[in-house]
């Protein structure tokens, strides 16, 4: 049996939500004490207030329970990230990765296809969908960053190493992708689109090499 | 007796002794005014990157002046505003507070100023040559810093403005820290100071640790550029990355610690109320200081090439402290009696926009997440919501508050909300569309993007806010002017303060007190007040 494909879009959204809703409630929890605190302490006349001047037990408590909540979210993040940075043994396709000042090569190795940007045109990523694509990426000048914003995904390309990662495209259709990583004069210009073919129609630009 | 013989010397005696006096207060006001002009300027390069990004395309500069202005505007905030003006703060108030008539070291003092200073002006004199200014961003990762990728004059006086003003800032730790710990006043114990003492004890610690990593890392860099052979090896690249954020990630927390004291005292003194847990809160930024030493690495989670879940265990672990120390502000004021005057609606501000700041950075803690939103406009929203809506805010907080004490008259109440309402509806409109623009796909230090990207609405909003900042510090601006020439006299003790720099005169004489009252808590002329009641 195969090793369930992960696709980091639906690993990004779940973590993300549980993060997204702690931070709304902790939100509207000090919003609603700062609130309360200004409205019901108000000064009015000239008092003075008398109150005690530490709580060690409840800030103790308190610590404890932030204390909780971190583990929580620890927990969830080491998870997801052990999912998220798995590469496949066997991937259906490599794709590597060339970044150079100020554009992008795609070689895609088994069917000897090469894509490449010019200034004046953004160059394609061809890929399949519902496919486990291993990226190999690495930089020939400056360090650059592979980014896919609708894959919720970016890893950088450096001059001296390769680096490795899986993505999974779910959808047939075009997104865009970018140069996340400030790399020199014409950094905004470092785009690239994103072309997610049925697997079929992969097989045909391909060559029929998949 | 006293008062007649030190008037004179109270009084800056022309600009020449002013800017070589050894007058703590005189330094740090010098120090004050100098950060302050790089505010302004590098604001005024904020609010050109924010027109030319309004609408997709180019149409005010080049994308190589884009580059510079970024560059410039987040080394300048960084290296010549934000850190000087944590340490300038301390370097007036800490000797007040603990009952100090000098700062340690008052000519080593004098030379940290001025090697910021010395470092400003030779960072921005890029700007007037062959190639321009620095153009590799504050954090000059290589190899897009070095000769080949990034030739010119400009980067290397940008390297060398970065050392000299990082020396600086350590000189003036080295002082700050050595009065807290040698020039205590009697009876004035570690555990009696001010939390903003404390607050200043951990900024020091932390530049002293982290800052001299940081002039390694330009000194190697230099000698990169010049004679190579340092970071263009295998790994290289990756070593520059840590030594930097070694430094860069300690800095955010000096850049905001200070700001935490003054918003700690003022909401103390508004709501007449001792601060509310102060050994948990001292502890706290202990254990911040010492925390922040081992997060760096989280800017790095993208690299794929450091430990990711060491590094987010502990990032994700200064929730702890920080939540402690909103615990310890929140209860200081439910129980209080609670005034709404200027300083205490900057606090406010600080108090509930910093939050943001606070929890989206627990969000980039976490790597899964980060790969997505790292380098994108989510963080610069991020960054400035933890430094402009907190920092700034805790800093305008500490002006209106101190001002009556430093020049012995109020800025005006009026004014100073107008001011305050202004910077709330402003910053909140330039930065939090940010974080949409970046999990949106709008990568940062970007000139220009695509009018197909559907990113221009919320740019143009940004811009507009960033106007609305602008008008705020020209408020700011008339409120002194005008403070200036009515000179309503405040007396020395206008607030009914809690610390020591509330029981001398406003404008205090050279020497700081002519007599210091009891000294039995961290409140003492707090405890004073109880006591006549």
């Amino acid at each position: 049996m195969p090793p369930p494909v992960i696709d980091k879009r639906h690993e990004f959204a779940w973590l993300f939500s549980h993060y997204e809703w702690l931070m709304i409630a902790v939100t509207a929890i000090v919003y609603a004490a700062v609130l309360f605190a200004v409205v019901r302490y108000r000064r009015r006349g000239d008092e003075r207030p008398r109150g005690r001047d530490e709580a060690k037990i409840a800030e103790s408590i308190y610590a404890g329970a932030i204390g909780v909540i971190v583990v929580i979210l620890v927990a969830l993040t080491f998870t997801t990230e052990s999912r998220m940075d798995a590469l496949a043994a066997r991937p259906k396709l490599r794709i590597e990765v060339t970044a150079f000042q100020w554009q992008w090569r795609f070689d895609y190795p088994r069917s000897g296809r090469t894509v490449i940007g010019s200034p004046n045109r953004e160059p394609t990523l061809l890929v399949p969908a519902h496919t486990q694509i291993e990226f190999s990426a690495r930089a020939t000048d400056v360090i650059h960053s592979f980014w896919i914003p609708s894959e919720r995904f970016k890893r950088d390309a450096f001059p001296d190493r390769t680096t490795r990662f899986d993505l999974v495209f779910e959808h047939v259709g075009e997104t865009a992708g970018h140069c996340a990583e400030f790399c020199g004069l014409r950094h905004a210009d470092m785009n690239f689109n994103v072309r997610v073919l049925s697997p079929a129609d992969f097989r045909a630009w391909a060559g029929g090499q998949g | 007796m006293t008062s007649v013989a030190e008037a004179p010397a109270v009084r800056s005696s022309g600009v020449l002794a002013s800017l070589f006096s050894t007058d703590h207060k005189r330094i740090a006001l010098n120090l004050l005014a100098v950060s302050f002009f790089w505010f302004l300027l590098d604001g005024v390069f904020a609010l050109l990157m924010r027109t030319e990004l309004a609408r997709p395309g180019m149409q005010l500069m080049s994308e190589d002046t884009y580059n510079q202005l970024f560059t410039e505007h987040g080394s300048g905030m960084i290296f010549l505003f934000v850190t000087p003006l944590a340490l300038a703060i301390g370097l007036y108030f800490v000797p007040l507070q603990i009952g100090a008539a000098e700062i340690a070291g008052p000519r080593f003092a004098l030379g940290g100023f001025w090697l910021i200073v010395a470092g400003g002006l030779t960072m921005d004199s890029g700007w007037f040559t062959a190639h321009g200014a620095a153009k590799a961003g504050w954090t000059a990762f290589y190899p897009l810093s070095g000769a080949q990728r990034s030739p010119g004059l400009g980067m290397d006086l940008w390297i060398i403005g970065v050392v000299l003003a990082t020396v600086g800032a350590i000189v003036l730790a080295a002082c700050i820290l050595s009065t807290l710990l040698r020039l205590r006043a009697p009876s004035m114990t570690l555990l009696r100071m001010p939390v903003f003492c404390w607050t200043e004890v951990a900024t020091c610690l932390m530049v002293l640790a982290s800052f001299p990593v940081l002039v390694v890392a330009m000194v190697l860099l230099y000698y990169d550029r010049h004679f190579g052979g340092v970071f263009d090896t295998q790994g290289g690249p990756v070593a520059y990355q840590h030594l930097f954020w070694f430094y860069g990630h300690p800095v955010v927390y000096v850049m905001f610690f200070p700001f935490v004291g003054i918003v700690a005292e003022v909401v103390a003194v508004f709501s007449r109320r001792r601060f509310f847990g102060y050994s948990a809160m001292v502890l706290s930024l202990l254990a911040f200081a010492g925390l922040s030493m081992s997060v760096w690495a989280h800017h790095m989670f993208a690299t794929g090439r450091v430990t990711n879940q060491y590094f987010s265990l502990t990032s994700t672990s200064l929730a702890v402290p920080g939540g402690i120390e909103y615990f310890d502000l929140v209860a200081t004021m439910i129980g209080g009696a609670i005034l709404l005057r200027t300083p205490m609606l900057f606090a406010l501000g600080f108090i509930l926009q910093f939050l943001i700041g606070g929890l989206t950075g627990i969000i980039l803690g976490s790597p899964p997440i980060d790969y997505h939103l790292t380098d994108t406009f989510f963080v610069v929203g991020h960054m400035h919501y933890v430094l402009f809506a907190g920092s700034i805010f805790g800093f305008f907080a500490g002006a209106y508050y101190w001002w009556p004490k430093v020049f012995g008259c109020f800025l005006g109440e009026g004014l100073g909300k107008l001011q305050f309402a202004l910077m709330v509806i402003g910053t909140n409109l330039t930065f939090f569309p940010m974080h949409i623009l970046g999990y949106d796909g709008m990568p940062r230090r970007i000139a220009n993007y695509s009018k197909h990207a559907g990113w221009t609405g919320l740019n143009e909003l940004s811009t507009a806010g960033s106007y609305v900042i602008a008008l705020s510090m020209l408020v700011f601006g008339w409120n002194v002017w005008r403070s200036m020439r009515k000179r309503v006299a405040a007396g020395p003790d206008p607030w009914e303060g809690h610390t020591l720099e509330w029981a001398t005169s406003s404008p205090p004489p050279r020497h700081n007190f002519d007599s210091l009252p009891p000294i039995r808590s961290y409140a003492p002329l707090y405890d004073l007040r109880q006591g006549e009641s």
